[in-house]
């Protein structure tokens, strides 16, 4: 194809860099903010750099209100990843049963009724949810979180899709040589799925490190709120805490980013084929 | 064969086959009690109590109303002045992200760009998993008259200020554009993965035989690019029907009601123990997304 001249490279270039620094712009101004005193703030709101470095914030929201912040923090690392756990360990099973019986009837019942429930308004179901866990006593308790953020559809997506490839041949060897299926699951099918696991694990851990809506509605007491959560309620009680709510903010927003700056192409890629092949 | 002959034998049937699948079952035990538990009863309980009456509707025997929750609802003007606003701000949402995507993913996967390209996409993507209360968090105070960054550049630039979430006729546009950052990088992505498995050949041939870049776009680039449009088209339907996060941290449905979208709204109802109204105002927004979801879904056709 032809080649475009220098000049419409460069305008392409410059376009791209200038959409880029637009979304970018937004994480600069929070680290710029968390250090800077609500004062420098005010005299000049667009400048980046601060002129002297000022850690009042993180100091101030340590012990803030309701929620001290390590609390908030070892919530977030605790429910994250017990959650991710159970949902790898979980849709793992589920989706590989699914996918190696698809015909049983229980299993097309169950697949629509997961497709339907993932399909329902989120915001809307955590309502009811709020009911459910008031009956089964898990209301204000790490169990009722952890257990509603074990499911979801993505995680079942890229699973599903996987089983799906497996070579039949591979699992028909299996079965000659006299193996049984928890051998074969464990033996054959999981190791060939490590990948796979990585990808939902990751992308598991990004997705639930960002939930609020269910851990506010399910929590009873701010005991259990994770740091989304105390940034909520925080920004409502720290008024004009500028400074406190951007550290708050960063400290928030740096763990899943450097998951993701690490892990990039597996979480593009697992975000992608989950998307389109579901 | 008799009639009890003929249950046996289906029992037999049943039962081998059972037998035989067992294990599979036991696999998918605990993935179904998840989905039954925190799924499927969530769901029949908020149809259920959308037929009660509010006070009642928690306790064991609750008042039954019949239609009553979802004829007061559809005869609040509260509630259909937010269905409007809700429907308008999809149309402009959806139409807003998807072109920006498509047009960025079009350049990024265009000669264009040499270098960078990698670059170029971690940084629309690095918003998609940035925590959403953070990122509206951020968009706030950036809108914000005195701390804000967003009037200090308009004021260097000696261009006139923006009302962003203070003022009744830009709020929606302010959480349009916060909710832009947040979520088109994903539909970019989508675009760019769909354009990596077009033809080149084609477009080739198109500039060989005269066409021009726009004619190649139009007849060439976007009919490939059906299945990336009918993915985005439904899962961005999807996500600004229901937007919710970025109304509870930046503008709790104000000023003047100009961003109270319905799942607000149904949120508002429930907070003010409303059960009966929210839940029937949760299930009529379901519906609204089932059939716009599936409609667009038939329109645009995936398998293409």
């Amino acid at each position: 194809m032809r080649r475009p001249s220098a000049l419409a490279r460069l305008a392409g270039t410059l376009v791209a860099g200038a959409v880029s620094a637009l979304f970018l712009y937004p994480y600069l101004w929070m680290v710029s903010g968390a250090f800077r005193s609500t004062r420098e703030i005010l005299s000049a709101p667009l400048r980046l750099r601060p002129d002297t470095p000022n850690f009042d914030a993180f100091r101030s929201i340590l012990d803030a209100g309701e929620v001290p912040l390590l609390r908030a923090a070892l919530n977030s690392l605790g429910i994250t990843a017990a959650s991710t756990l159970l949902a790898v360990a979980v849709t793992a099973m589920g989706a590989y049963a699914l996918t190696r019986r698809p015909d049983a009837m229980a299993f097309r019942v169950l697949r629509a009724g997961f497709l339907l429930s993932m399909m329902y308004p989120y915001m809307l179901l955590v309502i009811p949810v709020y009911i459910v866990m008031y009956k089964l006593g898990l209301l204000g308790g790490y169990t009722g979180i952890v257990l509603f953020l074990s499911l979801g559809p993505v995680q079942f997506f890229l699973f599903e899709q996987f089983f799906r490839t497996l070579p039949p041949e591979v699992l028909e060897a299996a079965t000659i040589d006299g193996a049984t299926e928890r051998q074969m699951l464990v033996r054959i099918v999981l190791p060939m799925a490590t990948p796979v696991v990585a990808t939902v694990a990751t992308i598991t851990f990004l997705l639930n490190w960002a939930q609020w809506f269910p851990v506010l509605i399910i929590s009873a007491t701010p005991d259990t709120y994770t740091l989304p959560v105390a940034l909520l309620t925080l920004s409502g009680e720290l008024g004009t805490n500028f400074q406190g709510i951007m550290a708050l903010s960063l400290v928030t927003t740096l763990p899943p980013a450097l998951v993701f700056l690490v892990a990039q192409r597996r979480v593009m890629g697992g975000l992608t084929e989950g998307a389109v092949k579901g | 064969m008799n009639k009890s002959l003929l249950l046996l034998f289906f029992r037999k049937e049943a039962l081998s086959s059972f037998r035989h699948d067992a294990v599979f079952y036991l696999f998918a035990l605990p993935f179904a009690s998840l989905t039954l538990v925190f799924g499927l009863w969530p769901i029949l309980l908020s149809v259920q109590v959308s037929f009660t009456a509010s006070a009642t509707a928690l306790q064991p025997h609750p008042a039954w109303v019949g239609l009553g929750n979802y004829s007061a609802v559809l005869a609040d003007p509260v509630f259909l002045a937010s269905l409007a606003r809700t429907l308008l701000y999809t149309v402009l949402a959806v139409t807003a992200n998807l072109g920006f995507a498509l047009l960025y993913a079009l350049l990024l996967d265009s000669s264009l760009i040499g270098r960078g390209r990698t670059f170029f996409k971690l940084a629309v993507f690095l918003p998609v998993v940035t925590p959403d209360v953070a990122g509206y968090t951020v968009w706030r105070w950036l809108y914000d008259q005195s701390f804000g960054a967003l009037n200090a550049a308009l004021k260097l630039l000696s261009l006139p200020g923006f009302g962003g979430l203070a003022s009744p006729a830009t709020a929606m546009i302010a959480v349009l554009l916060a909710e832009l950052w947040h979520h088109a990088g994903f539909y970019v992505l989508i675009f760019l993965a769909n354009l990596a498995l077009c033809e080149r050949s084609l477009a080739e041939a198109a500039e060989i035989d005269g066409a021009r870049p726009w004619q190649r776009l139009l007849h060439v680039t976007l009919p490939q690019l059906r299945p990336a449009i009918a993915v985005n088209l439904v899962y961005a339907l999807i996500q600004f029907l229901k937007t919710f996060t970025a109304v509870v941290v930046m503008t709790k449905g104000g000023p003047a009601e100009a961003t109270n979208f319905v799942s607000y709204a149904a949120y508002q109802l429930f907070d003010q123990s409303e059960y009966g109204q929210a839940t029937a105002m949760a299930t009529v927004l379901f519906a609204i997304v089932i059939v716009l979801g599936l409609g667009s879904y038939r329109l645009t056709g995936r398998a293409a």
